[in-house]
């Protein structure tokens, strides 16, 4: 079905110079060039982390100032969030794997492709800047009216950044809209899609509505900040929580921009190592969209003790509860895929089933938080930090190195060393535990975030969290190091090396440039896997 | 050296429209939180609205009003000309664009007007000036963009007819766009209880 | 001859709008210049960006952006709505 391209190594031998690829129109290498850049911001963004961690090891605040660690959350908070998590699999796998997924050339808009990564990279030298200048004190909320009027640190240069970040961002999401509309191969209907497709498509519906709410709160705080215009500060007759509804229009969307392309890619990798198509397909589908959806209608939960009326309050409790239903059909529907299965611990498979349990353990404690009660004493703890970060790290990034391992030999060309592999996920997962299950309960015991000193007697459980930092921090070295060993030791890679269904693994490994020979026809529904007996 | 991913004109054409419209729907959300802080600052101040927008100049907002819908049916016509290749897209662009230009001296004439009544402002009026200088600014960037984007048509206006038009019609669609948005500003700023101005 | 059409009913609002501006007519000035400005978006939407013949897929992006600014504005005036707002003593309004 496929034959190699002259000198076999697909898209990556088309031009080796860096011109071609900082020039190139072709979503395969674009996906690379994302790659690279987040990489490197997720490494800055840990580094943030892991002199936070280092600083609270010890109960006094013995290792930076107050300020500076109120620097050092913001950064990580910054960069985690819009310059790797948001991107990351969107920008990446999705860049990567959309076209080929459905049988198309390129994306629709190759050429707005290219323009999103240069938005991403100067929205990531602004911010660079803004940490070079001296660094901001605000926390990724940016809330009114520190940002406004008290803080005297680089906050336009980071409003900047993440503004024009904002538009990579929607490009992408624009992208992947139009793709999945028009470009779909004869015989692909919707419900032939893989569930990575209606993800990140789900996914890009909200990159496109909530990522402008974002950008015009950013120029308000901005244009207040400069002009004393009075829009979100009180002595100036504005209002906060004017700031902090539009702000959190966009943040909690934000979140499902972060997991929902994960469910998708265990998705994928779930029904492949198990030898089962997906357990409810269409629930799946339409719990992707419900949690798009009824994500945009649960912001106010991080109001609860803003000063927002009660009856606001109420609503937003009773609709943050209403999410967690679609999200729960899809944990039962990956558990019930496995029943009968051919399980097969793989890499890809360790980090898709330790998603599954780490986002279901976050999830749960978002229910916690969603109580009225309950969230007057957890907010603005550890818990909160826990609860997110359970989604975020255990979920998201998780998800995100599955989906790298899973489908590397396609990227690449390449197999990476299975050991390897496993022993850096099992590394991952013990580590990611030992850091931030003690936040949970550091977090009940009433430790505040965002502070960089506390009381002796959560010495203990704050230990245990520092140690297990340094533990994912080795965990995440590993796959840097094995994956970029790979790239010129690893053993070749087949078309289809773990015999997977999808149309992106019917074609050379790496693709050629035009991803197919001929256009493929779809004849049935994906998952086309069979139990081995 | 790039091949299209598309296999025909029609489907690159309905593809850009799709983008377009997705991207006007994202345009949208992001003019939207100033309305939601117009609507914010009005309920919470309505006199202090009313005496910011007794000092706007209604003769000059409502005759740009006009002005700008009718570059819409310019524009509208000039894209009709593409899709026909009847030969008349330069003279409605050219139109359109006059129309656009005119919009923005009288609006640069009404701010030059205005820099004087904000520097005297306070409190909640001078929310209400915030509010009209973002918006119709952001307004007017946009203008300028479009017509930008209209100068480039402008050049490429013979390459356009009945098999590709395209990069017109989605022009069309950010022009249009852009005259909607001014017909919710102008009455949101200039037509507050006129009656007792 | 129905973009014209158009522009002429556009002008005949606009008209509208404006004279009615001079009626006092309290809140309700406010709502039909609101109507009117929906009436005008609406003819430019259907007419001038062919809305009216395009397929459903268009018609449904064009209303989302409206849609989820609604939701924006309805789920916030929970909060706006059911409260009072307490400007500090020392706030300038």
């Amino acid at each position: 079905m496929s034959t190699p391209s002259p000198n076999g190594w697909g898209y990556l031998g088309e031009g080796y110079t860096l011109r071609s690829w900082l020039t190139t129109h072709d979503h395969k290498r674009i996906a690379i060039l994302y790659m690279v850049a987040i990489t490197a911001f997720f490494f800055l963004g840990g580094a943030a982390a892991a002199l936070m961690r280092l600083e609270l090891a010890t109960p006094a605040g013995d290792v930076v100032s107050a300020t500076t660690y109120n620097k050092l959350f913001t950064i990580h908070g910054v960069i985690m969030v819009w310059f790797f998590l948001i991107p990351s699999i969107p920008s990446v796998l999705g860049n990567f794997l959309v076209p080929l997924m459905i049988g198309a050339r390129d994306m629709a808009f190759p050429r707005l492709n290219l323009a999103s990564w240069y938005f991403y990279v100067v929205g990531g030298l602004f911010t660079l800047g803004a940490l070079v200048a001296g660094g901001v004190d605000t926390g990724w909320t940016f809330y009114t009216p520190y940002s406004t009027r008290f803080s005297d640190t680089n906050v336009l240069l980071v409003l900047v950044g993440v503004f024009i970040v904002g538009f990579s961002s929607i490009l992408t999401g624009l992208n992947i809209v139009v793709t999945v509309h028009k470009l779909r191969a004869p015989g692909l209907t919707w419900f032939r899609l893989p569930l990575f497709i209606w993800a990140n498509y789900a996914t890009s519906l909200i990159l496109l509505l909530a990522t402008p709410v974002l950008a015009m709160t950013l120029t308000l705080v901005a244009l207040e900040r400069l002009f004393k215009v009075g829009i979100f500060d009180p002595a100036l007759g504005g209002d906060p929580l004017l700031f902090q509804h539009l702000f959190w229009f966009y943040s909690h969307p934000a979140v499902y921009i972060m997991i929902l392309p994960a469910m998708g890619v265990a998705s994928e990798i779930i029904p492949c190592f198990a030898r089962r198509t997906v357990f409810g397909y269409r629930f799946m589908a339409y719990a992707i969209l419900g949690i798009a959806s009824i994500g945009f209608l649960v912001w106010g939960h991080h109001m609860f003790v803003s000063g927002q009326s009660m009856y606001a309050g109420m609503v937003f409790s009773l609709l943050s509860f209403l999410v967690a239903i679609p999200s729960a059909i899809k944990v039962f529907n990956w558990t019930a895929t496995l029943y009968k299965g051919s399980i097969y611990f793989s890499a890809p498979m360790l980090y898709a089933l330790g998603f599954v349990g780490l986002f279901t353990i976050g999830g749960l404690t978002g229910l916690f938080l969603a109580s009225l009660a309950l969230d007057v004493h957890l907010t603005d703890t550890y818990f909160v930090i826990a609860h997110f970060h359970y989604i975020m790290v255990g979920g998201s990034v998780m998800a995100y190195l599955g989906a790298i391992h899973f489908w590397w030999p396609k990227i690449s060309g390449r197999m990476y060393p299975e050991t390897m592999g496993r022993i850096a996920a099992l590394t991952i997962f013990f580590g990611f535990n030992l850091t931030f299950f003690p936040q949970y309960l550091l977090g009940w015991l009433g430790m505040p975030r965002r502070y960089h000193e506390y009381p002796p007697e959560l010495q203990v459980l704050n230990l245990f969290s520092s140690a297990g930092a340094a533990v994912l921090a080795i965990g995440y070295l590993l796959p840097l190091l094995y994956l970029g060993w790979s790239l010129f030791f690893g053993r070749r890679a087949p078309d289809n090396p773990w015999q997977a269904t999808g149309l992106e693994w019917q074609t050379s490994s790496p693709p050629p440039q035009h991803n197919f020979e001929q256009q493929p026809r779809v004849e049935r529904g994906p998952y086309d896997y069979q139990p081995v007996r | 050296m790039t091949t299209s991913p598309f296999d025909s004109t029609l489907e690159r054409r309905e593809a850009a429209t799709l983008g377009m419209w997705a991207f006007l729907a994202t345009e949208v959300l992001f003019f939207g939180p100033l309305f939601f802080g117009y609507v914010h600052g009005r309920l919470a101040s309505p006199d202090a609205f009313v005496a910011g927008s007794h000092h706007m100049h209604i003769v000059l907002g409502t005759l740009n009003t006009a002005i700008l819908m009718t570059s819409s049916l310019t524009m509208a016509l000039g894209v009709r000309a593409a899709r026909t290749g009847s030969g008349s897209l330069k003279t409605m662009l050219t139109l359109t664009a006059l129309l656009g230009l005119t919009f923005l001296g009288v609006k640069g004439s009404e701010y030059w007007m205005e820099a004087k009544e904000v520097a005297n402002a306070s409190g909640a009026e001078l929310q209400f000036y915030f509010l009209y200088f973002a918006m119709t600014g952001l307004h007017a960037l946009h203008m300028t963009i479009g017509l930008g984007v209209i100068a480039w048509l402008w050049r490429h206006a013979r390459g356009f007819g009945r098999h590709y038009h395209a990069p017109v019609e989605v022009s069309g669609l950010y022009w249009h766009f852009v005259d909607i948005v001014w017909v919710f500003l102008y009455p949101m700023f200039y037509l507050l209880e006129r009656y007792s101005a | 001859m129905s973009y014209v059409l158009t522009w002429l009913g556009l002008m005949i609002l606009l008209a509208l709008t404006f004279a009615s501006s001079y009626l006092p007519m309290g809140a309700w000035n406010t709502v039909a210049n609101t109507g009117i400005s929906c009436a005008k978006a609406l003819l430019i939407a259907l007419f001038f960006m062919h809305l009216r013949n395009a397929g459903a897929l268009l018609r449904i992006v064009a209303l989302a952006g409206l849609l989820w600014l609604t939701l924006l504005f309805g789920l916030s005036w929970t909060d706006f709505g059911t409260r009072t707002l307490s400007p500090a003593p020392w706030s300038s309004r």
